[in-house]
């Protein structure tokens, strides 16, 4: 049994535009997932429908084998989430966050979580209404981790806070994974977090995953053909095996290959102009999901 | 010893950190019985996952290039294993490939690279032999 199970997960907000169009995900223990896609790809739905916070259409979703919605309390002891959005109480003081907390978690860790606490050097008597966008995110983020998760669930983490408090968010994160071995599951923007904490990428785009791999392999094994925009030339790219993607970018082919240069050396000699190389995560991210022919 | 990481980088994070204790090894900055920063020492300080260090040093320990003591940690083997000279031709192969395209882009004979790495062989090679020099005056 996996972590999480998501089967054939079908979810629209509007009658007419699914955001989840059966999207399968199944996620070991122990992992550390990385989800990238563009705005609106449907990477917050999905999360959310992991936190039980909406019902599904169609399809099913497990975690630790239970159903989310239908067991809330009992899946939720065992998470940390952080969403992009965090609520919490305006006039609430840190202190107080901290005790509503570990009231509702048996496996509060004081110590951890003090040790938060010093390294954010948030006052314990600072209301939320006082503190900063980041400040939020972090106390948000103990709340998260203090309890020791089996899986956190970080929902753009990174996202508009300062360079140098990203970092601490990773390093928190790290530290979790050190002591606990947790697992994880974000999305984030910044392709660089990623690729220090994930051992795995999936890319959701529309709704559906169109990449899901090990970094490593990604790294070896995958590359971007480039060549004289043409169509004969992109009638053949996409009959190359390992063939992923195709678009046109400035008069250029580029398609995505499940591949490395090495792989397709051969391959691509009836193509005139066609290249082959390896690309940085960013990079082939882009050219995945930036628009397609 | 002194690791960097560069995320971003086309070889992935475990085999940039296997490849700099590899040459700390073989340049002498490393020395047998060094021990080696924790999992999750060099996970924090590099900020990545610590499982990604773990597969650098299970590639190492692996290789006989260091041997994890239980209780205390790792350490740099006494006698680094001389790995057959097949392993060690394949293991440089692509360098020498992405150096022979670099040196064919740039206009370079074979002749003309030749005489380049035996300059820098020579270069290198007094350098080592003022390191070790260093080491044992200190």
């Amino acid at each position: 049994m996996s972590l999480i199970e998501v089967n054939q997960l079908e979810f629209s907000y509007t009658t007419d535009v699914p955001t989840l169009r059966g999207f399968d995900l199944h996620i070991e223990a122990g992992s550390v997932v990385g989800l990238l896609g563009r705005n609106g790809a449907g990477k917050t739905t999905l999360l959310r429908a992991l936190m039980g916070l909406m019902r599904p259409g169609k399809g099913t979703v497990k975690l630790f084998g239970a159903d989310p919605v239908k067991e809330p309390i009992a899946v939720k002891q065992r998470i940390g989430y952080v969403s992009e959005d965090q609520i919490l109480p305006e006039a609430w003081s840190l202190r107080q966050i901290v005790a509503m907390h570990r009231e509702v978690f048996p496996n509060w860790d004081v110590e951890f979580a003090e040790e938060l606490m010093v390294r954010f050097q948030i006052p314990g008597n600072k209301r939320v209404q006082e503190m900063s966008k980041g400040q939020a995110r972090q106390v948000a983020l103990l709340c998260a981790v203090a309890h020791r998760p089996e899986l956190l669930i970080l929902d753009e983490p990174g996202s508009g806070v300062d360079p140098v408090m990203r970092r601490e968010l990773l390093e928190t994160a790290i530290e979790l994974l050190a002591d606990s071995g947790s697992t994880i599951l974000f999305s984030s923007h910044h392709v660089g977090d990623v690729e220090r904490l994930a051992n795995r990428i999936v890319v959701m785009d529309y709704g559906q995953v169109v990449l899901d791999a090990e970094l490593d392999d990604l790294k070896e094994g995958y590359c971007v053909v480039t060549a004289p925009q043409d169509d004969e030339a992109a009638r053949r790219l996409r009959g190359t095996p390992g063939f992923l993607s195709l678009r046109v970018k400035n008069n250029l082919l580029r398609a995505v290959f499940a591949a490395s240069p090495e792989d397709l050396a051969g391959k691509l000699a009836g193509i005139p102009g066609a290249g082959a190389s390896r690309v940085a995560l960013e990079d082939l991210f882009i050219d995945l999901v930036g628009g397609a022919i | 010893m002194h690791i960097q990481i560069q995320p971003s980088d086309e070889l992935p994070i475990y085999k940039q950190i296997v490849r700099q204790v590899r040459e700390g090894i073989a340049s002498e900055r490393i020395s047998p019985g060094e021990k080696l920063p924790s999992h999750r020492e060099l996970a924090q300080r590099l900020v990545i996952a610590p499982l990604t260090v773990k597969k650098a040093y299970d590639q190492l320990e692996l290789d006989g290039a260091i041997e994890t003591r239980r209780g205390q940690g790792t350490f740099v083997t006494a006698a680094p294993p001389v790995a057959s000279l097949e392993d060690r031709r394949e293991r440089l192969r692509t360098a020498v490939r992405r150096l022979l395209t670099d040196a064919w882009a740039s206009g370079m004979s074979l002749e003309e690279l030749l005489g380049l790495l035996t300059e820098e062989h020579a270069i290198t090679h007094a350098e080592r032999q003022s390191n070790s020099t260093e080491k044992e005056s200190l």
